[in-house]
């Protein structure tokens, strides 16, 4: 299904409208970070450790240095004092704070820990340079296993955290206990997902430039925060945020994983002010392997209380997340374990909750967020049980569902973690995807069987997704950052043109054509006079960045509010210059005219005489044409989705298929449905990935496994059906409609691709739970290959 | 990701690359296709002091589909088997093995040759090359000599090119009439390397196997000839009440002998597991092929 | 010294003659000394596709050349698929029109590996789409909206073929 109809009822919002933005990247000229080039510029490399838990005796760099193109080679030490560096975020449930050096001075923590930068004239140099580096490694035991870490004797990855707690936290809601004690049926559930990483398609990267402009320090990164990182880089780099200017280049994915603050990117701005020369680095694959975030590694043990009827009383789970050895810095570890806790109830109506959970520190890379962060997991541990619950109960998993969604009628409705949800379309979703699939048909084609062999499973996944937060939550659970404050800036040129400023960069979901379109209905100005600005902070005001599908809400609320403000001193001048009522006047095609038509003046012959003869209009009436403004929706909007997965499974290889895949979204107004088509289709892309084919793996040492691309495996054009999408929207209560869409989707994903496994391996008595569902874990659950 | 230095030749003449690659000795490595050797240097996991381009030389590059035999030289693509009729008529397991070697711009650059030099336990050449009973044409300094496919082989990753030798040209004997083959490979997605495979050709006269022979890939070692399992069936009477059974039976002797060890990727006793289920499918499709009366 | 080697090589049809590095990768030849950044390197080890181009009328991985192995070549890149007065190819405008790219990185690499599919095979299955596309990862679009155009790309040429014969 693609959306045609370039315009849908002349407006531009709801149309699929084709990006400016993709022009430049469908011919070649992009301008990701590896594209630029300055004069002079030096190209760095890093050492990086290749124990996951040693100390660092003695670095040696004398041979190194010497090789011809070697420009510099900055150590941990060299550093200490000039930088600060990163302490874990505060959190209100932190077990201990992990310091985390640029550059690793002490001690190395995680195998691929940046330990020196080798600046040099080109990259190959660089890297020569740095096999010349003689580390003197004194390993330390590692600790691999979240289980055995928490325990008293193992060995601590940070000294002041106890049982290598990094996050701990505990949470009861309603009478847990006496649900459990009342409880018709109890279920429970273990559930395991492997360690994976974003794998944007273009690693991280930093160009920092010395006086390139006016700023003393213009850098240059692949980052969905570009103001957040100039508040960084001024803080630790102890520089005037007014010296900095940040400037996002086109982005080649982020999905979270460029939305962390990172030792690399500010080891290179250092070194920029420090050389005074450009210093460019590119992360390759390699580094990208073990030095970005990685996510998830979780394992959860669930329970359910449910009455006759198979309602849900209450939830509790105990959780444990991998991760790894510092605590990301700005999210803190909390994002994951708090997350996956506290968002375990879902979409359900559920009016009792516990939890404990737990992130724990081990010798591996740090877990930062990837889209959706805990919700995949919680999501796809949840709707494993409840088709648990509902076999026990012999509930269809369609009707059990039915029976413990929040339904409209009862919104707004404050489920167990104290979320409100209102304004969204579980029901109606589950219903749509239910027939669309033609479920009962799937269900009876599954007891025939398969003439090939293979084993049929169909999953049901639903989920509730809040998006665009506002200032009333935290960027994540017990962190003390709050987004909320992000402005767009709309601005009308000498032209009559407009400009739409916002520092909300895309990795190709196309804001800035989003918020344009708003702008185009809200000001009646052609789309095609309608410019953007974004990724630059000496260009676009304060934003907090992009992540947690929030710029649809956002980007468009402050849009609509700056237009309002603009549109109303654009009329009042078209009613000085027309001599009319400003009541008499609207603007239609980049045209202010009266409403009967009879008098008209075009924007751009407005806007030359407001500029260019500004003598002939009152003061009063003229005091310019740029706008911000900002939008602080408070509460977030949700956005829910059913999903239906039928997979068919290889009783003897393990191999398993997704042969179909239906899903029913509630993603509010849509601004461009082609974009959010994308961006729905490929989260589910990255679920179906994440349920069936990645893994980051480590040995006991603390070494990683999966070391390229040949082992991490990421779905192809194969792994992936045709999408099957419908939609059955609902407004949201912020201003517009409008609702996230960039995560909803890999949460369904995981969710109906796990749960389609399980239902293929239990019709044959076994069961899964362990993910992603890999062959040798399918045969495993399917007794064919017995566990050892 | 960039390799380390190294010394460039790109001689025009195949006594001359000899020569340099006999200086060279262990610090030495020829350059075909590039496509097994150039990720290695990227890596860093190989850093040869001498990279002899091959690319150059005359008569390097003859493919001939004889009445006998099929020649190919050093730098025949594995795409320019696949645009060669008379390859894929004449020689269908290599053709059906072939399409399954990574993707189509790694098709068009990697060499047949050097997938075979190369020897990795997951590649599909060195197993075709066993069970079609091929040859392998080795230019040294001192002259030519030939090895069946099974005494190249030699491990992991490993062949019996001494220092300074290069294969110059692979030899596969036409298959006899009545003969059906079949390359089935496991992987997790298309075009990854085989966690498993098996090639097996298959010669019938009437109802009994004349003639098989059946490789596993993915082991571990490099090719597994499947001698215990080809014993069974030789001479066997594969009728349609019978020939299910005798590929069970053969297939399960094959999981009894492999020898296959623990990756990332996949663990032993899968790797045993895999090891029969596609020997059973790769004879059974054999069987059809040839013309087998089916139950 | 054998470390640097000239090589005289064909880009987007125009005559490059240069000295290189003999390490130096092709891509990072049309990137670094050509300014041709369309060409972008995901992986380095030749299992992402983002770097393919087109040698010699076939695809291949630019960063599993030297560019010393161009020599004498003919290279196509991202760059070279415009006509001469700068309109797009039609493959380009067919996937500007259906949403087929997102982030872009992956888009240079599915543009040289499809237009080589619809040379050998101007009429594809969805399954030889996805097929002769599963070489080129793209981590945000799902594949799907690629697939669509490129097999919008197949009917289009057709329609026109079918027009043209008499």
């Amino acid at each position: 299904m693609t959306s045609d109809a370039r315009f849908v009822n002349l407006k531009a919002v709801g149309s699929s409208v084709i990006p400016d933005e993709a022009v430049p990247l469908v011919e070649g000229d992009g301008r990701f970070l590896n594209d630029i080039k300055l004069p002079g510029m030096y190209q760095v490399a890093f050492l990086r450790s290749q124990h996951a838990h040693a100390r660092l005796n003695d670095v040696d760099v004398g041979k190194a240095r010497q090789l011809p193109g070697v420009i510099k080679i900055l150590t941990g030490k060299e550093l200490l004092g000039k930088v600060d560096p990163f302490r874990s975020m505060p959190n209100r449930f932190s077990g201990g704070e992990s310091i985390q050096h640029w550059l690793a001075v002490d001690k190395v923590r995680f195998c691929g820990e940046a330990i020196c930068a080798v600046v040099a004239e080109d990259r190959a140099t660089a890297e020569d340079a740095c096999e010349l580096i003689e580390v003197d490694y004194e390993p330390l035991p590692a600790v691999t296993d979240p289980r055995l870490a928490e325990q008293d004797d193992a060995p601590l990855v940070h000294d002041a955290c106890k049982n290598n707690y990094l996050i701990k936290r505990e949470y009861q809601r309603g009478d847990v206990d006496a649900a459990f004690r009342n409880a018709h049926v109890v279920v429970k559930r273990a559930f395991r997902i492997g360690r994976k990483q974003a794998l944007c398609l273009e690693s991280r990267g930093c160009v920092g430039g010395y006086r390139e402009s006016t700023f003393t320090l213009t850098v240059w990164i692949s980052h969905q925060l570009p103001y957040v990182v100039r508040h960084y880089l001024a803080n630790h780099l102890r520089l005037a945020e007014t010296d900095i200017r940040v400037i996002v280049p086109h982005t080649g994915g982020g999905f979270g994983q460029k939305a962390s603050i990172y030792p690399e990117e500010f080891v290179c701005a250092y070194l920029a002010l420090h050389l005074r020369r450009p210093v460019k680095w590119v992360e390759d694959r390699l580094e990208n392997m073990v030095a970005s975030t990685h996510a998830r590694d979780q394992s959860i043990e669930l329970q359910i209380a449910a009455d006759k009827n198979g309602r849900i009383l209450a939830i509790s789970s105990d959780v444990w997340v991998d991760v790894g050895a510092y605590s990301t810095y700005l999210w803190s570890a909390g994002m994951e374990p708090l997350q996956t806790a506290g968002l375990m109830p879902g979409p359900y109506r559920i009016e009792a909750m516990r939890y404990c959970t737990r992130g724990v520190a081990t010798n591996k890379t740090p877990v930062g967020p990837y889209r959706a962060v805990g919700r995949p997991s919680a999501s796809a541990s949840l709707e494993l049980l409840i088709d648990e619950l509902g076999r026990r109960l012999k509930l269809d998993p369609v009707e059990i569902r039915q029976r413990n969604l929040i339904p409209l009628e009862a919104m707004p409705y404050r489920n167990a973690n104290n979320l409100v949800h209102d304004n969204v379309n579980y029901l109606p979703c589950l219903k749509l995807a239910v027939a669309k699939s033609g479920y009962e048909r799937l269900r009876k084609e599954q007891c025939e069987g398969n003439p090939d062999g293979k084993l049929r499973g169909i999953g049901v996944a639903c989920y509730a997704e809040l998006t665009g937060l506002g200032t009333s939550t935290a960027v994540g659970p017990g962190t003390l950052l709050q987004p909320g404050r992000d402005a767009v800036t709309l601005r009308l040129e000498t032209t009559g043109a407009l400009t739409v400023a916002a520092a909300l960069p895309s990795q190709g979901q196309r804001i800035m054509t989003a918020m344009r379109q708003v702008a185009s209905d809200e000001l009646g100005i052609r789309l095609e006079d309608i410019a953007s600005i974004s990724n630059d902070t000496a260009a676009a005001p304060y934003g907090f960045g992009t992540f947690a599908s929030r710029t649809a809400v956002f980007g468009s609320g402050a849009t609509i509010r700056a237009a309002r403000e603009l549109r109303g001193r654009i009329l009042a001048i078209g009613a000085f210059l027309l001599d009319v009522p400003v009541t008499h006047l609207t603007i239609t095609n980049s045209v202010v005219h009266t409403l009967d038509r009879s008098r008209s003046i075009a924007l751009r012959e407005l806007a030359e005489k407001s500029f260019f003869s500004a003598k002939s209009i009152p003061q009063e009436l003229n005091p310019g044409f740029e706008v911000t403004a900002f939008y602080d929706p408070k509460f977030g909007s949700f956005a829910g989705g059913a999903h239906i997965a039928v997979v068919d499974v290889d009783p003897k290889t393990g191999e398993v298929a997704v042969v179909r895949y239906i899903a029913a979204e509630d993603v509010g107004t849509l601004i461009n449905p082609a974009v959010v088509e994308g961006q729905i289709i490929g989260g589910i892309a990255q679920g179906i990935g994440e349920a069936l084919l990645e893994e980051l793996v480590y040995d006991e040492t603390g070494q990683p496994r999966t070391m390229t691309l040949a082992d991490y495996l990421v779905p192809s054009a194969l792994e992936i059906p045709r999408i099957e999408l419908h939609h059955a929207n609902v407004p949201s209560a912020a201003l517009g409609g409008f609702k996230g869409c960039g995560e909803g989707a890999i949460i369904g994903a995981l969710g109906s691709v796990a749960c389609a496994v399980a239902d293929a391996l239990i019709q044959q008595g076994g069961d899964i739970h362990e993910f992603p569902a890999t062959p040798e874990r399918v045969l495993k659950g399917l007794g064919v290959l017995r566990a050892e | 990701m960039k390799p380390a230095w190294f010394d460039y030749h790109v001689p025009r003449d195949l006594q001359e690359a000899l020569h340099i690659l006999d200086d060279a000795g262990q610090e030495g490595r020829v350059l075909a296709g590039g496509q097994s050797l150039i990720p290695m240097l990227n890596l860093r996991v190989l850093s040869p002091a001498v990279v002899v381009d091959i690319n150059r030389i005359e008569g390097l590059n003859n493919l001939r589909a004889g009445k006998d035999c099929l020649t190919i030289g050093a730098l025949i693509r594995h795409a320019d088997l696949l645009r060669s009729p008379d390859v894929c008529a004449g020689w269908p397991l290599l053709a059906e093995a072939t399409r399954q070697v990574a993707h189509m711009a790694i098709r068009n650059r990697g060499t047949v040759c050097g997938s075979v030099s190369h020897n990795d336990p997951a590649a599909e050449h060195p197993s075709v090359l066993v069970t079609l009973g091929g040859t392998v044409v080795i230019a040294g300094k001192g002259g030519c000599r030939e090895l069946p496919a099974e005494e190249f082989f030699t491990g992991t990753l490993s062949n019996a090119l001494a220092p300074g030798e290069m294969v110059v040209e692979l030899r596969y004997p036409r298959p006899p009439a009545r003969t059906g083959s079949a390359f089935v490979e496991f992987a997790r997605r298309l075009g990854d390397f085989a966690i498993a495979g098996a090639a097996a050709t298959l010669t019938l006269e009437k109802d009994t196997c004349d003639h098989v022979r059946l490789t596993i890939l993915g082991m571990g070692q490099g090719p597994f000839r499947a001698h215990a399992a080809e014993e069974r069936l030789c001479g066997r009477r594969l009728g349609p009440q019978q020939y299910k059974d005798h590929f069970a039976e053969a297939a399960a002797k094959v999981a009894a002998d492999v020898d296959p060890t623990d990756d990332v990727h996949a663990s032993g006793r899968y790797r045993r597991h895999l090891a029969g289920v596609l020997a059973q499918r790769a004879l059974e499709t054999a069987f059809v092929r040839a013309g087998g009366r089916l139950g | 010294m054998a470390r640097e080697h000239r090589i005289c090589v064909t880009v987007n049809g125009r005559v490059y003659e240069r000295t290189v590095p003999v390490r130096l990768s092709l891509a990072d030849f049309l990137r670094e000394h050509l300014h041709l950044t369309g060409t972008h390197l995901g992986c380095e080890h030749g299992v992402c596709g983002a770097c393919t181009i087109s040698l010699n009328g076939r695809s291949a991985r630019s960063c599993l050349t030297l560019a010393v192995q161009a020599d004498g070549a003919d290279v196509v890149t991202i760059e070279g698929l415009r006509a001469q007065d700068g309109t797009r190819h039609p493959l380009q405008q067919i996937f500007l029109e259906n949403f087929a790219l997102q982030c872009g990185y992956c888009t240079p690499g599915m543009l040289i590996t499809a237009i080589e599919l619809l040379q050998d095979n101007p009429d594809p299955t969805e399954r030889e789409v996805r097929e002769a596309l599963s070489g080129n990862i793209c981590r945000c679009s799902g594949y799907q909206a690629i697939v669509d155009a490129v097999l919008i790309a197949a009917r289009q040429s057709r329609a026109a073929r079918a027009s043209a014969t008499p």
